[in-house]
């Protein structure tokens, strides 16, 4: 087990001895990472290795369903937040999250964004608006909606749908972005704006990504961390983990030898 | 697409025996004796009623009058009664079905929610009758040493709000009844709202605690927007089945034909005042057809509200 340290780069969360268990299951088994402060860390794997359980962690969703618990440290501005007396809903707003699938709310573009910022600050009208414009032109969603924000988010494509979700994820300004596969089920023209996207991002949030697609984590993320059976095997910069791998399994996972 | 005996791939000919037409036919008068069936019973209760409406005319619908010694008959007191008792049935149950169906679905463990979820469904299986039982031995005496007394002394006073609760404390009347149906129909509007509930996607309710919604916000917000026609649609089903109950509420409305703003005042609906004086009245006389009438306007009554619901559902669907 290694813990990657890059000195230079205070980490925005930092990961210690983390256990998690989905009732009897043990889903996580001694984890520890750091997620350095404005960087793309990409959490490769193959599928129930507990990468996505790692992200559910660090935004607490899992609090959501009765029987799945959490012990170790997860550090986040100072303070654990796995602990007892954490505000969840604080919490959600400083680690945002986007999902496989994409998931806009039943309720216009504009409101899609809108009602996610409403939740956390009180903004006049304009200053709303040119929040909803802000962040809809940094997901380069701008132009293909600036006429129709009232319409209902359902009618987007897939691509702008995503696009749409992270928009509202950035939109309450968090410190974290937690993405879980967020281009898995789009095609590749979106897989591709959202992967600019993301490099335009890194320069304000600190961004862990959970992809199946090793290139897009080649591409976009600095520190890449390879997860199996619940386990981190190896964290290390995205060049080294791809080309001079130090762990078997690494090299067996990255050269497709199973997964 | 069926194939030939003879020639396997033949794509034309007769087909294998007639077994399709037989079944489609089946379907078919399924469906239409759906239609016939409904039209006919339409057809007879406007037909017995044809002898109430030929003598009191459109007036019966607004009469208050019930005396079968003048043979003078009119149905705005039922009427009256059975709106005001099914629409004080939806008041109390939709939030108490409302809150249980967000708490099975949304904060109890898996268990206990199965547990309550099973109770509620059994609560729906009582028959009617024992609720008029429970409703006349519990319920009224309950209502009228304590509920009413209490209520007319606090919430009678206000102006206005205060005629609602003010009036003798008999136990029997709308607001009994519409407590009873109350508690009738919320298994079946809570069963619909849990069903509607837990078909929204978990990822959809994620993202909504994810962006640091309360459970408030996600239910106010995001469950309910999305699903509002089944909520609306399992409602249409409580308020149908208030409308026409008929056992229960025969025990706890008080029987007296009136009409009047004070809830605790006895009172009827078509249903019941049909049960307790259909069995006593010759077939064939005035009274038999004003009864005939009466279940004809309930008949109306319950297609206007699914009207309604349809036409509520489709603006809202409409002005998205």
């Amino acid at each position: 087990m290694t813990v990657a340290h890059n000195d230079a780069v205070p980490a925005a969360i930092s990961v210690r001895n983390l256990d998690f268990y989905y009732g009897a299951h043990h889903a996580l088994k001694d984890i520890s990472i750091d997620f350095p402060q404005g960087q793309v860390t990409g959490m490769i794997g193959p599928s129930g290795c507990g990468k996505s359980t790692l992200l559910r962690v660090l935004n607490r969703m899992y609090d959501l369903y009765p029987g799945q618990r959490a012990t170790g440290e997860v550090i986040f501005d100072g303070c654990n937040i796995i602990g007892p007396k954490v505000n969840l809903n604080v919490l959600r707003s400083r680690v945002g999250m986007v999902f496989q699938k994409p998931t806009p709310f039943p309720m216009s573009i504009y409101d899609n964004i809108a009602f996610g910022v409403r939740l956390h600050e009180r903004l006049d009208r304009a200053a709303m608006e040119a929040r909803v414009e802000d962040v809809l032109r940094r997901v380069a969603l701008w132009p293909e909606v600036r006429d129709r924000l009232r319409d209902s988010a359902a009618a987007l494509s897939g691509g702008q749908q995503q696009r749409l979700c992270i928009a509202r994820t950035i939109a309450t300004r968090p410190e974290v972005v937690l993405l879980d596969e967020p281009t898995s089920a789009l095609d590749p023209v979106s897989t591709a704006r959202i992967e600019e996207l993301l490099d335009e991002l890194k320069a304000d949030f600190t961004i862990a990504i959970v992809t199946h697609n090793l290139q897009q984590a080649a591409r976009c993320a600095d520190q890449v961390a390879f997860f199996y059976m619940g386990e981190v095997v190896e964290v290390d910069s995205a060049d080294r983990m791809f080309t001079t791998p130090r762990e078997k399994r690494t090299q067996d996972y990255i050269t497709g030898r199973f997964g | 697409m069926e194939r030939s005996a003879t020639s396997p791939s033949a794509l034309t000919g007769a087909a294998k025996g007639n077994g399709d037409a037989v079944f489609a036919a089946i379907v078919r008068c399924s469906a239409a004796l759906i239609l016939l069936g409904l039209g006919g019973m339409v057809a007879v209760m406007a037909w017995g009623a044809r002898g109430a409406f030929a003598r009191f005319g459109p007036g019966f619908v607004f009469d208050k009058a019930w005396n079968p010694v003048t043979q003078h008959f009119g149905a705005a007191a039922p009427m009256f009664g059975t709106v005001i008792t099914a629409l004080l049935a939806i008041v109390l149950a939709v939030p108490l079905a409302f809150g249980i169906a967000v708490w099975l679905t949304e904060i109890a463990s898996a268990r206990i929610a199965g547990i309550i979820g099973t109770l509620i469904q059994l609560l729906a299986a009582v028959p009617s009758i024992i609720f008029g039982m429970w409703g006349f031995a519990v319920l009224v005496p309950f209502m009228a040493h304590y509920v009413e007394p209490l209520a007319s002394h606090t919430l009678g006073r206000v102006p206005g709000l205060g005629t609602l609760f003010r009036g003798a404390p008999y136990g029997t009347g709308f607001l009994t009844g519409g407590m009873i149906l109350a508690v009738m129909i919320t298994p079946f509007i809570c069963a619909v709202m849990r069903d509607v509930f837990l078909s929204i996607p978990a990822v959809l309710k994620e993202s909504a605690y994810g962006l640091g919604m309360t459970r408030w916000e996600v239910v106010r917000r995001i469950i309910l927007p999305w699903s509002r026609s089944s909520v609306v649609g399992g409602v249409m089903l409580g308020l149908g089945r208030a409308l026409g109950e008929t056992m229960a509420i025969t025990f706890v409305i008080g029987n007296a034909n009136h009409i009047g703003w004070s809830l605790f005042s006895p009172g009827n609906t078509i249903a019941s005042l049909i049960a307790l004086e259909f069995p006593e009245s010759a077939v064939g006389s005035l009274k038999f057809s004003s009864l005939m009438a009466a279940g004809f306007l309930l008949m109306l009554i319950s297609l206007g509200t699914l009207v309604c619901s349809r036409l509520l559902l489709r603006t809202k669907a409409a002005g998205r």
